[in-house]
């Protein structure tokens, strides 16, 4: 039990030097959502207090940073489920089976680093966003349940990527898959709030499930008083990333005994 | 003057047929700047209720956003077929035809603005289709100007990094610059709203000229006030682009 | 009349401190067709890309049809045909496709492309696919089709880079009847590289032979094999008989190096030292399975230059990678 641990933890930390090391993989990763937050801050600066409808903050940067962790969250699963292939791909997954390494270690190893890469990720939007004059309302404990729902976010978008991997065993399929992601971004409440959206824009944003993990996070920074999105946003993700482990435990389970 | 005309469609015929042949390339730069129109002008439809806006429709003020992006896509596509082309050889044949240097530059300048015209086309069926007016005959023209303008300045801009680079592995380079152009200026919102360093750039950026200009063709009605600053940085943008191409075009004996 | 390709003390350094191409000088008369012989890496492509103003050279000066490469590179490219070594054709046009942009890439009338373009494809047998995407064509297709295009405004002056590296013999004799077809009906001058012995042998009046970037040997093939010395006998016998053999033989002939089961000798002679060499063997009591006398060919003068064999396959029969000692 010990030792599984132990190589799991070995793995993760692989998973994010390696990861850290390949800066062609990650930097478009890192800077987009940063370009995104700071040009929308400089766009619609004016929005809240002038614009009904939009939720009470301090400024458009402090609203925008939950959907600048979120993208960053969404665009990380893809990275590391296309790590994942290229292992496939290049034979180091067979070796590591061919090993007597705990089978759950090689998996969990995974997305523990994309969990760890991912929480690194939203702390650094954060402070970024902190120095240009942004403010956790909620304090160390907003943060960390802001950091908390970042991590589930990615064990979840990292079992769908892991999953891919597993099945397709190509790498380019997985990023392949990268577009869905994005729909999925642009048709929420990630970059704007829900209560201006108008027509069926707003009813897919309704339906879209990433529109209460994100406005979750956003109760934490900008100081909004109900707990109750809060927990719906991380009961939500949570879920999510239960049937995401799930489904690429069962993808793996089904490559090792083919395998 | 005229065999160069000539040399010069006989490629763009050739950098056209690509567009036929292989549908992968081309496909996204026609769904790309839809996605951008509908999710812009879904999330952010709100915004247009500043006063700001005078109250346009945002569907409307996007629609500019979305044809220049596609323009800056359908570019693009010629700067990634030469690196292909360098790296597959077949870039040595036109370099080594005693064709003159410009219009191996000027082909695919022209294959660029041609195939805007599809992107464009596209963005404006779905804009009407949106309920957008339908702009004046006049207006039309100058929208698809701008939008052919920027696409000739992107493959220019494409190329000369495909001719120094000489691989496809560039790609990201020429798109990530095209982003940050358009994305630094009046892309989602009117100058007067613009806070900060984005307004300061936004101010300078040549980009912000062509999309204001198309935005006037859009949401009212075309003057020479309001068309000459868009026609010159999209004239300015052509040449110097283009300049930037044909200088790589001379560097490529030197590798 | 000047020759059709000139250089002098032709240099290409890469970054990184490479020279590829190290002092080349070259003088093909107009007509000939030139045979550029080395290894892979010998500077053969480097020195073509240059001659075809698709890269600077460093140092020295070429001329081609009368015009500098670098000063006149326009003039170059319209008296020039160019088939390169991976076949430069783009996989997703057809073969006709192909050709009608060389058409008019050279400014050559519609009327005129378009016959040249048909009697083009019906000579190299290619007709039948024209309208096929390039994609689809074998590898000796595509050669063909690279030599059609760079035929089709009739150059004067006919560049091919390893024009038939990988293909099989079929496809080989096709194209080589082609540039002799070519230099005989119309004069054209060929500069051809390869790494093919037989290649060079048939085609070429003049070979140069090109190592580490420098032309170590030049002349026509019969000259240079001439250059190289007396043909050369190996005897094979029994593993273990080989000193034998060649005390035996002592006297009879210049000895050279031979593999494992193998006794090799130099002949002035030729065929006359036979009989004296099978009875001296047969008083030895050795009996040799077998005697193949061989004429020097342009590998003997390639090794003799370079102490290096050009072809792995041929030099295995002969010298079983030993090193070989230089003969004048």
């Amino acid at each position: 039990m010990i030792l599984a641990l132990r190589q799991t933890v070995a793995l993760a930390r692989r998973s994010v030097v390696n990861t850290i090391r390949l800066p062609q993989a990650w930097f478009p990763a890192l800077f987009f959502p940063l370009v995104l937050m700071s040009i929308f801050t400089g766009s619609f600066g004016d929005a809240p207090g002038n614009l009904p409808g939009f939720p009470p903050v301090r400024g458009f940067l402090d609203f925008a940073i939950a959907g600048a962790v979120l993208q960053g969250m969404l665009i990380g699963g893809t990275t590391a489920g296309a790590a994942f292939a290229l292992d496939i791909e290049g034979g180091f997954f067979d070796r590591l089976v061919a090993s007597p390494a705990s089978r759950v270690a090689i998996l969990f190893g995974r997305l523990l680093g994309a969990v760890v890469l991912a929480m690194g990720q939203a702390l650094l939007y954060i402070g970024i966003a902190v120095i240009f004059g942004a403010r956790i309302e909620n304090g160390p404990l907003g943060l960390l349940v802001v950091l908390v729902i970042a991590g589930v976010l990615a064990m979840m978008t990292g079992g769908i990527g892991i999953f891919l991997a597993l099945r397709t065993g190509s790498a380019e399929a997985v990023q392949g898959t990268f577009p869905l992601f994005f729909i999925l971004l642009f048709f929420s409440s990630a970059f704007f709030p829900r209560e201006t959206m108008t027509g069926w824009f707003r009813t897919l944003a309704d339906l879209n499930p990433i529109s209460y993990i994100v406005e979750g996070m956003r109760e934490q920074i900008v100081g909004g008083a109900a707990a109750g999105a809060t927990a719906f946003a991380l009961a939500l993700a949570a879920a999510l990333a239960l049937a995401a482990v799930a489904a690429c435990s069962w993808a793996y389970v089904r490559r090792l005994a083919t395998a | 003057m005229r065999r160069g005309a000539l040399v010069s469609f006989g490629i763009a015929w050739r950098y056209l047929l690509l567009v036929r042949r292989m549908p992968s390339v081309f496909l996204p730069s026609l769904i790309m700047p839809l996605f951008i129109l509908v999710t812009t002008a879904g999330a952010f439809a709100g915004i247009a209720r500043l006063p700001q806006f005078e109250g346009v429709d945002y569907l409307a003020f996007t629609v500019p956003l979305a044809t220049i992006m596609g323009a800056g896509f359908a570019g693009i596509n010629s700067g990634m077929t030469l690196a292909r082309d360098i790296e597959g050889g077949f870039a040595d044949r036109l370099v080594v035809s005693p064709a003159p240097r410009v219009v191996l530059i000027a082909g695919p300048l022209i294959a660029a603005c041609v195939r805007s015209l599809f992107t464009t086309t596209v963005v404006m069926i779905a804009a009407l289709i949106g309920g957008i007016d339908l702009p004046s005959a006049l207006g039309l023209a100058v929208i698809y100007l701008m939008a052919m303008g920027f696409s000739a300045a992107t493959a220019g801009w494409s190329m000369g990094v495909a001719l120094r680079a000489r691989t496809i592995q560039a790609a990201p380079l020429m798109q990530v610059v095209v982003f940050l152009a358009v994305f630094t200026s009046v892309a989602y919102a009117p100058r007067d709203l613009l806070e900060g360093w984005l307004r300061t750039i936004a101010d300078v950026n040549p980009v912000t000229w062509l999309l204001e200009t198309s935005r006037e063709a859009v949401l009212e009605t075309v003057t020479w006030g309001g068309f000459w600053p868009g026609a010159l940085s999209a004239l300015g943008l052509v040449l110097a682009l283009g300049l930037w191409a044909l200088t790589g075009l001379r560097s490529i004996g030197n590798h | 009349m000047p020759p059709a390709v000139e250089a002098h003390g032709l240099v290409r350094d890469f970054k990184g401190g490479v020279r590829a191409v190290d002092g080349v000088d070259l003088a093909i008369p107009e007509g000939e067709v030139y045979g550029f012989l080395g290894p892979n890496g010998a500077g053969k492509s480097t020195t073509v890309r240059m001659l075809t103003t698709l890269l600077r050279p460093t140092g020295g000066t070429a001329r081609v049809a009368g015009h500098d490469v670098v000063r006149d590179a326009g003039a170059v490219r319209r008296a020039i045909g160019v088939a390169l070594q991976d076949a430069a054709i783009d996989p997703l046009m057809s073969g006709r496709e192909l050709l009608r942009l060389q058409t008019i890439l050279h400014g050559l009338g519609w009327a005129t492309g378009r016959a040249r373009a048909s009697e083009l494809l019906d000579r190299l047998e290619l007709t039948g696919a024209a309208d096929r995407r390039v994609g689809t064509y074998s590898g000796g297709m595509r050669r063909r089709l690279d030599l059609a295009l760079a035929l089709l405004h009739e150059p004067k002056i006919l560049f091919l880079d390893e024009p038939t590296a990988g293909l099989d013999p079929p496809s080989r004799r096709t194209l080589w009847e082609e540039v002799r077809r070519l230099n005989r009906e119309a004069g054209t001058t060929v500069f051809l590289t390869t790494q093919y012995l037989e290649e060079a042998d048939q085609l070429a009046a003049r070979v140069g032979i090109i190592d580490g970037g420098k032309i170590v040997a030049e002349g026509t093939p019969a000259a240079l094999k001439a250059e190289v010395g007396d043909p050369t006998l190996t005897i094979t016998v029994p593993v273990g008989d080989e000193e034998a053999s060649r005390a035996a033989l002592a006297g009879l002939g210049a000895a050279a190096p031979g593999g494992e089961g193998q006794v090799c000798l130099r002949l002035p002679s030729g065929a006359a030292a036979l009989p004296a060499i099978v009875r001296a063997l047969d008083a030895a009591g050795i009996s040799p399975s077998g005697l193949d006398l061989a004429q020097p060919s342009l590998d003997d003068v390639f090794a003799a230059k370079t102490g290096r064999r050009l072809e792995a396959e041929d030099g295995a029969e002969r010298s079983a990678g030993e090193p070989l000692a230089a003969t004048p």
